[in-house]
C-alpha cells in the first residue's frame, strides 16, 4: 500500500503532508514562499524526502491552494482540488460532528458551514484581503515583534483599544493614532485582534448561521489573541486541530487516497535537484493579448498555459496542458 | 462621421449591424483587454465600479482609432451607472478627445427625444438621405442578428455542461457568432443561424449527465459581459452546470420600450413582485430583480444561484444582504461574487468549483436521505 502526498500552496506559505493508508501523518513541512512558490515547492519536496523513511512509495499526489495548478504542472499531480473542498474533507474526517469551519490564511479567509457532515454553504473574501494573516504579519513587523509573540502579547492587554476594522489601511491609521497618544502596545495589539475578528464575522460570515462545534484552522489559528477574541465574540469554545496549519494539505492527501490513482503522475523527489523556472510573455497574435506562461524544468518547456487559443500548449508537445 | 459604441456581451454586433446596413461609418472598439482596463482605471475616479471603467476604456480606444461619435444608453438614477454617460462625457472632454455624444434614452418619451434634439440636429447634417432611409432596415437587421446571437448563446448554455471535450462548445459558439456577425442579408443571416445551431448541436455530448440548474442574477453589465465577469457563465457550464440568466440585451431593450405583453418583460415583472416578500420598495437598478429571481428560481427547482456584482455597487450590495436571508429561508445555495479590477480569475474559479462540488454533495445527501 502506498503513501499519499498532499501539497497546499497558499499565497504566503507552502504546506506538504504525506499520509499512509491509515491516514497517519508520516512527514510534513510548513515553509514560507517568500513570493517564490516554485522554489518553495522544491524545498518542501527536499524536506519531505529527507523525513520519509527510505523506500517509501508515493502512490498519488494532490495539489490544492491558490497555486494548485502551478504546483500540479510542476510535480505532476493526480488530483487538483480547490482549497475549500480540501479543507472540508480534512475536517469532516477528523471531526464529523463539526458544523462550522473558520479558516484564515495568508490572503484568504473562508467560512464553511457543515450540516451532518456535508458542506451546505461557504464564503470567501474576494476582492479585499483585509483581516487576513498577511496584515497581522505586516503589523508585527511594524511593531518589531515576531508573529509568534503577537498572540501572547495581545493576551496581556488590560483594556484593548477600539481599532477601525473595515479596512486594514484604516486600521493602521487608527493604530498609529492610538500609539501616538500613549496606549500600551499590548492594548493596541489586543484591540487589533478584536477588530479583525469582528471584521471577519461581519464581512465573510455576514448573515450565516454559525453553530458550534466550530473548528478554527489556517495559519492565523496559531494566534492566541485571535482565538480568544473569537471565543469571546461567539461565546463558545473553538476546536483547534492538532495540525491546524496543514489541514488543506491533509485534505488533499485524503482526496488522492480516495481517488486511488492506478499509476501516479508524480515526477519524483529528484525534482528538487533540477533547475525549475517559469517565463512569461504577452502574445500579440490577437486582441486577447494573453499572458502566456511557460514552465521550464531542466531547460525544457514542460508545460504552458494562459493562452486562450491553446496555440502554445499544443506546440509544446504531448502530455502538456491542463492537468 | 464615425460612430462607436461600448462592448457588452454581443451587443456590439447589434450596433455594428445598424451602422453597417444603413451605410454609416463606424468603429468597433478593440476587444476588451488588459489595456482597455488600464486606460479606464487610469482616467476614472478610484471609487467607481468595474463596468464604468471598462466602458470608458472601450471609448478611449475607439476614439484613438478615429471614432468621433459615441452612442451610449443612459438609464438614469438611482444606480450610479445610470448617470455614467454624463460622467464619462466630462472625463473624455478633460482628456482632450474630440467627439459627439448621443445618449439613447432608457425610455422613449417626448422629453427624452427633445433632450436629444440638439445632438441629432447636428448629426442630421452629416447623414445622407440614403442613411436615413436605410435606417429602419438596419434596425430590423440588427434586431434579428441580436436575437440570433442570443439564441446561440442560450443553446450553448445547454450544451456546455454535457460536452465531452472541455471547451469545445465555447469554440463552436465563437465560430457561430462570427458567422452571424458576417451575414449581410436576412437570408444569409438565417443560414448562419441554422449553421451555427447545427454546429452547436453536433458537439459531442454525454446525454447521461444530469447537470445542475444554476441561475445567474445580478447587475446587468456584470452578468452580460464575460470580460467583466471573467467568463463565469462558461466556467460554470464547463464545471457541469446548466446556466440560465434573464438579463439579455433584448430584455433591456424591450423593457425600455415598455413592451409588457412579451414574455421577457413580464418575467421581469414577476421577479419584481416576488421580491416584495423581502423588499418594501424599489431599491433601484437590478436589486429587486436579483432578489426576486432568486426566490422564483428556488421555487422552480433550481439547484443554486450565482449572484454577480461589481465592488461597491450600491443596489447589488443591498441585494447580497437580502440574498443571504433568501438562501437560508428557501434552502437554496447562493454564491455572491464581487468583481473588481484585480486579477481574480483564479479566485473566481476556486469559488465556482467549490460551489458546484457543494451542489454535488447536496444531491448525494438528498439521494441517501430522501426528503419525505
Amino acid at each position: 500500500m502506498g503513501n499519499y502526498l498532499g501539497i497546499d500552496v497558499g499565497s504566503i506559505t507552502t504546506k506538504m503532508v504525506v499520509i499512509d493508508g491509515k491516514n497517519e501523518i508520516l512527514a510534513d513541512t510548513y515553509i514560507r514562499n517568500n513570493g517564490r512558490p516554485l522554489e518553495a515547492i522544491q524545498q518542501g519536496l527536499e524536506i519531505i524526502s529527507s523525513r520519509l523513511s527510505r523506500g517509501s512509495y508515493i502512490g498519488g499526489v494532490a495539489t490544492t491552494g491558490s497555486a494548485r495548478h502551478l504546483a500540479a504542472y510542476l510535480v505532476g499531480a493526480d488530483v487538483v482540488k480547490n482549497e475549500i473542498t480540501a479543507h472540508s474533507i480534512a475536517v469532516i474526517d477528523q471531526f464529523p460532528e463539526a458544523r462550522t469551519i473558520f479558516e484564515i490564511g495568508g490572503q484568504d479567509s473562508k467560512v464553511i458551514l457543515l450540516r451532518a457532515g456535508v458542506v451546505v454553504d461557504f464564503a470567501m473574501n474576494t476582492v479585499c484581503a483585509a483581516g487576513t494573516g498577511s496584515f497581522l504579519d505586516q503589523q508585527a513587523a511594524r511593531l518589531g515583534i515576531s508573529i509568534e509573540e503577537f498572540g501572547t502579547l495581545s493576551l496581556m492587554a488590560k483594556h484593548p483599544v477600539r481599532v477601525a476594522g473595515r479596512c486594514t489601511v484604516f486600521a493602521e491609521t487608527d493604530m498609529i493614532h492610538k500609539q501616538q497618544v500613549g496606549h500600551s502596545i499590548e492594548d493596541i495589539v489586543g484591540g487589533l485582534c478584536n477588530s479583525l475578528v469582528k471584521n471577519y464575522l461581519n464581512n465573510v460570515c455576514r448573515g450565516k448561521e454559525l453553530l458550534p462545534p466550530v473548528v478554527f484552522q489556517g495559519g492565523v489559528a496559531a494566534n492566541q489573541g485571535i482565538r480568544k477574541a473569537f471565543e469571546e465574540e461567539l461565546e463558545t469554545g473553538l476546536i483547534i486541530p492538532e495540525h491546524f496549519r496543514l489541514m488543506g494539505a491533509v485534505g488533499a492527501a485524503k482526496l488522492v487516497k480516495r481517488a486511488g490513482p492506478i499509476r501516479t503522475q508524480f515526477k519524483g523527489f529528484e525534482l528538487s535537484q533540477k533547475p525549475c523556472s517559469t517565463r512569461g510573455f504577452e502574445c500579440s497574435e490577437c486582441g486577447n493579448q494573453c499572458e502566456v506562461i511557460e514552465l521550464l524544468i531542466d531547460q525544457r518547456v514542460e508545460a504552458c498555459w494562459g493562452d486562450l487559443c491553446e496555440k502554445y500548449r499544443k506546440s509544446s508537445g504531448p502530455g502538456v496542458g491542463k492537468p | 462621421m464615425k460612430v462607436t459604441f461600448p462592448h457588452l456581451g454581443t451587443m456590439h454586433i447589434f450596433c455594428k449591424t445598424i451602422a453597417e446596413t444603413s451605410g454609416i461609418p463606424f468603429v468597433v472598439p478593440p476587444e476588451t483587454s488588459r489595456k482597455t482596463l488600464t486606460l479606464g482605471v487610469q482616467h476614472s475616479n478610484e471609487c467607481l465600479c468595474l463596468p464604468f471603467k471598462i466602458i470608458l476604456g472601450n471609448f478611449i480606444e475607439a476614439l484613438q482609432r478615429g471614432a468621433d461619435t459615441i452612442v451610449m444608453v443612459g438609464s438614469g438614477p438611482p444606480c450610479r451607472l445610470g448617470l455614467y454617460d454624463l460622467v464619462q462625457k466630462v472625463i473624455l472632454e478633460d482628456m482632450g478627445l474630440h467627439y459627439r455624444w448621443l445618449t439613447i434614452p432608457p425610455r422613449l418619451t417626448w422629453r427624452a427625444i427633445w433632450k436629444n434634439y440638439e445632438e441629432t440636429k447636428e448629426l442630421k447634417k452629416e447623414l445622407t438621405w440614403k442613411n436615413i432611409l436605410l435606417f429602419p432596415y438596419g434596425l430590423r437587421m440588427g434586431w434579428k442578428k441580436m436575437m440570433a446571437c442570443e439564441s446561440l448563446e442560450k443553446l450553448a448554455m445547454k450544451v456546455r455542461p454535457r460536452e465531452v471535450k472541455r471547451g469545445e462548445t465555447q469554440k463552436r459558439l465563437k465560430k457561430a457568432l462570427a458567422w452571424v456577425d458576417e451575414a449581410r442579408s436576412l437570408r444569409t443571416l438565417a443560414e448562419a443561424l441554422q449553421r451555427g445551431t447545427l454546429s452547436l448541436q453536433e458537439t459531442e455530448q454525454d446525454v447521461s449527465r444530469a447537470p445542475f440548474k444554476v441561475a445567474i442574477v445580478g447587475e446587468l453589465y456584470t452578468v452580460m459581459d464575460p470580460h467583466i465577469n471573467r467568463g463565469v457563465e462558461q466556467k460554470l457550464g464547463e464545471l457541469g452546470a446548466e446556466v440560465t440568466r434573464s438579463s439579455w440585451f433584448s430584455t433591456h431593450i424591450l423593457r425600455s420600450l415598455r413592451k409588457n405583453k412579451a414574455g421577457q418583460a413580464s418575467e421581469r415583472m414577476r421577479f419584481f413582485e416576488a421580491s416584495k416578500a423581502y423588499l418594501g420598495y424599489d431599491v433601484g437598478a437590478e436589486c429587486n430583480l436579483s432578489v426576486g429571481e432568486a426566490i422564483l428560481r428556488s421555487r422552480e427547482g433550481f439547484d443554486g444561484v450565482v449572484h454577480l456584482m461589481p465592488f461597491a455597487c450600491m443596489p447589488e450590495t443591498t441585494a447580497s444582504g437580502v440574498l443571504t436571508r433568501v438562501s437560508k429561508d428557501r434552502d437554496i445555495p447562493i454564491l455572491t461574487l464581487v468583481l473588481d479590477e484585480q486579477e481574480i480569475e483564479g479566485r473566481v474559479q476556486t469559488l465556482l468549483e467549490a460551489f458546484v462540488e457543494m451542489l454535488q454533495w447536496k444531491r448525494k445527501a438528498a439521494s441517501v436521505f430522501p426528503k419525505p
